[in-house]
């Protein structure tokens, strides 16, 4: 007998000012794979988000390999058995690389396989090295159909796997090859909730859930065939970072938008601020040093609005692995704006002022990224209004700035 | 006249601040001019701490309802986080005014960016006008109702801080005029016209919070009246 993978208990979610799912029981083994079939509005895609732990549940709670990863009460953690997910938005950000999207959800799944072998059966290895952006919607679906499949395929333990219509813009030849990664995901163990309109899976599906009813599909083909032996090497870590990194790397967006700020204030400083009339025990003087770092911070962390493209910020947050940053960035921009703004001034730099500059960009940007986070679940992030809340950064600055003062570190 | 029950609270609540506006500009003792910069300022007061007071309780109100919104998924609790957020931006606005009006006269500055009772008062007011702005950007839901929730939760944390922030650190703004010591005591006269203020500015309050609950609850339901309509 297999063990339930899934499970999802007297589940409610509402959505808008209305209950879009109900004390919804479903309970998924091994080897099973479950189509959600139905119109849309019936709540499929709410289903496979709830599985995946990323919209809040008015009541039950989610298990994954008999292990609670979200109840009712807002508790999550994150499952020690990583799971697959493709979202119907893709979940992918438009700056990542085809293959680093892929190795992503491969190293959040613990080991890494070879995937131009994948890459080749859905016809995008010669896209490999490309930005997601610069691909056709089919060619994005099929990265994220394989990132939200390939996690099966690594390791011996079986996985969940939750797949929002993943043959939405296929070829019908992807397809077909999709279906036959299916039956090898299944009879490799792995449980499947599938959410799609297309009947090409009904050969696939070993059990259809259709108006409220689990029903056993009779036109399950079972294909004998020998699975590939597929070999799975060691992830590689610090997924969030290396991410965050590479995205930095390639946009330069954190010296575009939070180094724009930066130096647009030291600029306005230098030119309305008489450098001789600088005296570095005034109070005035650190402050001075330190705005063009705040100012920087204070823009946010623009990898949050590169997460908002195709809803990779759910994609990440479902993992519970962290979310991609830019604190790196935002302690050398800091640091270098508090050196060049000393010298600006014609001060000699003082190295423990640099510090705490890129500190202060780091823990700004923080603070403006969380409140971003906390407001990315309205239906209008962007109309909120969130920048009202800046001036809560204004006294710690301020504070920040006597306590140097004080402390006699200029 | 259950019907007008908030209209008539907040009239009730207008002419007591109007009463005690009065009373402030031509009834009230002056002050010592030894012990103000400006002391005809200090007037002032009589509008300015009532309306600290009434912004406090309109905080609490929307701490009350964020609360019984997110553990309760209470719709009254929703009212009350809304009629708070709105009645708390009001009367906040007044306290961050008049203060910024008497510290010009006293202090020579309106504003002291060091001293953390006017700073976390100010981000109070912030956060109110966040929550209204805010909210009304976006369509009623539960996402919505969660995350503005979150903030008047998070938020009320100032609200202590704010009260204890004159004893703890007093760097520009003055102490408690009552329950402060001796060095905070008022004459009788001065006591009664601010009584008279804090309970205006409280009847104001209700009024307020009751005006704002009636008119969600309107909105709510013309909204399910347009969801009907929609079916048809």
């Amino acid at each position: 007998m297999s063990e339930v993978l899934l499970s999802l208990n007297g589940v409610s979610v509402r959505r808008g000012s209305s209950i879009v799912l109900k004390d919804f029981d479903l309970d998924l083994k091994g080897g099973q794979i479950v189509l959600l079939n139905g119109e849309n509005g019936a709540g499929k895609s709410t289903i496979i988000e709830a599985a995946a732990g990323i919209i809040p549940l008015e009541t039950g709670e989610i298990s994954h390999h008999g292990e609670v990863i979200i109840d009712s009460s807002g508790r999550s953690k994150r499952p020690q058995h990583a799971f697959g997910l493709a979202l119907q938005s893709d979940g992918c950000i438009g700056s990542q690389r085809v293959e680093e999207h892929i190795l992503n959800a491969l190293d959040i799944a613990g080991g890494r396989i070879e995937i131009d072998s994948w890459l080749d059966r859905y016809n995008l290895a010669h896209r490999r090295h490309d930005l997601i952006a610069h691909l056709s919607g089919g060619q994005r679906r099929k990265v994220a159909m394989l990132a939200g499949i390939l996690p099966g395929f690594v390791g011996s333990s079986p996985r969940v796997l939750l797949l929002d219509e993943p043959a939405s813009g296929l070829d019908e030849s992807s397809r077909t090859t999709l279906v036959e990664d299916l039956h090898e995901l299944r009879e490799r163990g792995n449980c499947i909730l599938l959410a799609s309109h297309h009947s090409d899976f009904n050969t696939c599906a070993t059990h259809i859930f259709k108006q409220n009813q689990l029903i056993e599909n009779e036109l399950t083909i079972s294909e004998n065939r020998e699975n590939r032996d597929i070999k799975t090497t060691s992830s590689r870590n610090n997924v969030v970072f290396r991410t965050g990194l590479a995205l930095n790397q390639r946009t330069l967006s954190t010296l575009a938008s939070n180094g724009i700020a930066g130096f647009l204030t030291l600029g306005i400083l230098l030119a309305l601020v008489d450098s001789s009339a600088i005296d570095s025990n005034l109070i005035q003087a650190s402050g001075l040093f330190l705005s063009a770092a705040f100012a920087a911070g204070l823009v946010g962390d623009n990898m949050v609005k590169m997460l908002h493209e195709h809803r990779a910020l759910d994609w990440w947050k479902s993992h519970r692995q962290g979310i991609p940053n830019s604190y790196l960035h935002a302690l050398l921009l800091g640091s270098g704006l508090t050196a060049l703004t000393q010298l600006g001034f014609d001060e000699s730099v003082s190295w423990s002022l640099v510090i705490i500059g890129g500190l202060l960009t780091i823990l700004t940007m923080s603070v403006i990224r969380g409140i971003d986070l906390v407001t990315s679940r309205l239906a209008r992030p962007k109309a909120a209004f969130t920048r009202i809340l800046t001036p809560v950064l204004i006294l710690p600055f301020a504070l920040l700035v006597q306590w140097i003062t004080d402390s006699n570190l200029l | 006249m259950t019907k007008r029950l908030a209209e008539m609270v907040l009239l009730l609540g207008f002419l007591g601040i109007g009463m005690t506006l009065g009373l402030a500009f031509l009834k009230a003792p002056s002050v010592s001019i030894n012990a103000f910069e400006s002391p005809d300022a200090q007037r002032i007061f009589y509008w300015h701490v009532p309306a600290a007071w009434a912004a406090f309780i309109a905080f609490g109100i929307l701490f009350l309802g964020s609360a019984l919104w997110f553990f309760k998924r209470s719709d009254l609790g929703w009212k009350m986080h809304v009629a708070g957020a709105e009645a708390g931006l009001a009367t906040g606005l007044m306290t961050v005014w008049s203060g910024m009006v008497w510290g010009s006269a006293e202090w020579g500055v309106p504003w002291d960016w060091t001293d953390v009772r006017l700073n976390t008062f100010g981000l109070l007011t912030f956060l109110a006008l966040f929550l209204v702005l805010g909210r009304q950007s976006q369509p009623d839901g539960v996402e919505t109702r969660d995350t503005f929730s979150t903030f008047g939760l998070f938020g009320f944390v100032l609200v202590p801080i704010t009260y204890v922030a004159t004893r703890l650190w007093q760097i520009r703004h003055p102490g408690p005029v009552i329950g402060g010591g001796e060095s905070g005591s008022l004459n009788s006269e001065m006591a009664l016209i601010l009584l008279l203020g804090a309970i205006s500015f409280t009847v104001f309050i209700i009024g307020h919070v009751l005006m704002s609950m009636r008119i969600t609850s309107l909105e709510q339901r013309l909204e399910s009246i347009q969801e009907a309509m929609d079916k048809v």
